[in-house]
């Protein structure tokens, strides 16, 4: 197949990679005050590991080939539970203190921000792209 | 014999610079993939490759620019930032996207006239 708009193949690897990123940001902010997950425990905050991957492309035949991004892994954080104290709640232990997932809604918002400021930057790429295949398409045309 | 009616510099650099823009939007692509991936090392046209374009062009033989094959190096001028490791600038990387667009956009407007100047050429009409 002709690659007809170039680097389109990391774009839209990084478009896939930043929606898992989105998706397991917003399961963070959704799952904030579930203090009983499916293994009984409070629920563990879980972040997304990206890597790159080689692209291959016609470029890749002499010098660096363009990379590609994905998720390699999704981690889930092991940093304790932050508790906090409120004897009526039914997880409360004896000493009335119930233990809440380790999730800082702060921390996730911002997550989200600079997830979708990537999936931006790169539907930026897209737009450039197809406006640079049209132009070549157009070329000798008046 | 027909090969000569292409050989006019304008028509063969913007070609050789049309290659050079489409492969540094795939870095740039490439870049803003991995604006979020640790240690990615941002990508460029090597700048050897540039000189020699230069010299190539400068030189006013056009037959220099046809062999030649741009190449992608990591750029070493980028510093990398102290958080993780990445040579990325999102907004850099923003304005170079578009000053390629536009450098493909006088390219490709370059060899569209130079190529309506062979018709006028031929067949004596003004467009």
């Amino acid at each position: 197949m002709i690659n007809i708009l170039p680097g389109i193949e990391s774009t839209s690897a990084a478009l896939q990679a930043e929606r898992v990123r989105m998706a397991v940001a917003s399961q963070n902010i959704a799952h904030a005050n579930t203090t009983r997950g499916i293994d009984g425990k409070p629920y563990q905050r879980q972040s997304v590991v990206f890597e790159s991957v080689m692209a291959k492309t016609e470029a890749s035949f002499n010098g660096v080939s363009p990379q590609k991004v994905q998720v390699s892994r999704i981690e889930k954080d092991t940093s304790g539970p932050r508790m906090i104290y409120n004897p009526s709640h039914p997880d409360a232990d004896n000493a009335g203190m119930v233990a809440m997932p380790n999730i800082n809604i702060h921390q996730e918002m911002a997550d989200m921000i600079v997830s979708s400021r990537a999936y931006e930057a790169n539907l930026a790429v897209v737009r450039n792209a197809r406006s640079m295949a049209l132009q070549t398409l157009n070329i000798g045309k008046r | 014999m027909i090969d000569a009616i292409f050989n006019q510099p304008t028509y063969q650099t913007a070609r050789a610079m049309m290659d050079v823009t489409a492969l540094r939007f795939e870095a740039i692509s490439s870049n803003l993939a991995n604006v979020e991936t640790p240690n990615y090392k941002r990508l460029d046209v090597s700048p050897a490759f540039e000189s020699a374009l230069k010299d190539a062009i400068s030189s006013g033989e056009p037959n220099r620019l046809i062999g030649m094959r741009p190449s992608l190096e990591i750029d070493s001028r980028a510093t990398a930032n102290a958080r993780d490791g990445n040579s990325v600038t999102l907004e850099d990387e923003l304005m170079a996207m578009n000053q390629t667009t536009l450098e493909h956009q006088l390219e490709t407007q370059a060899i569209s006239s130079s190529l309506l100047k062979l018709r006028m050429a031929i067949t004596g009409r003004a467009a």
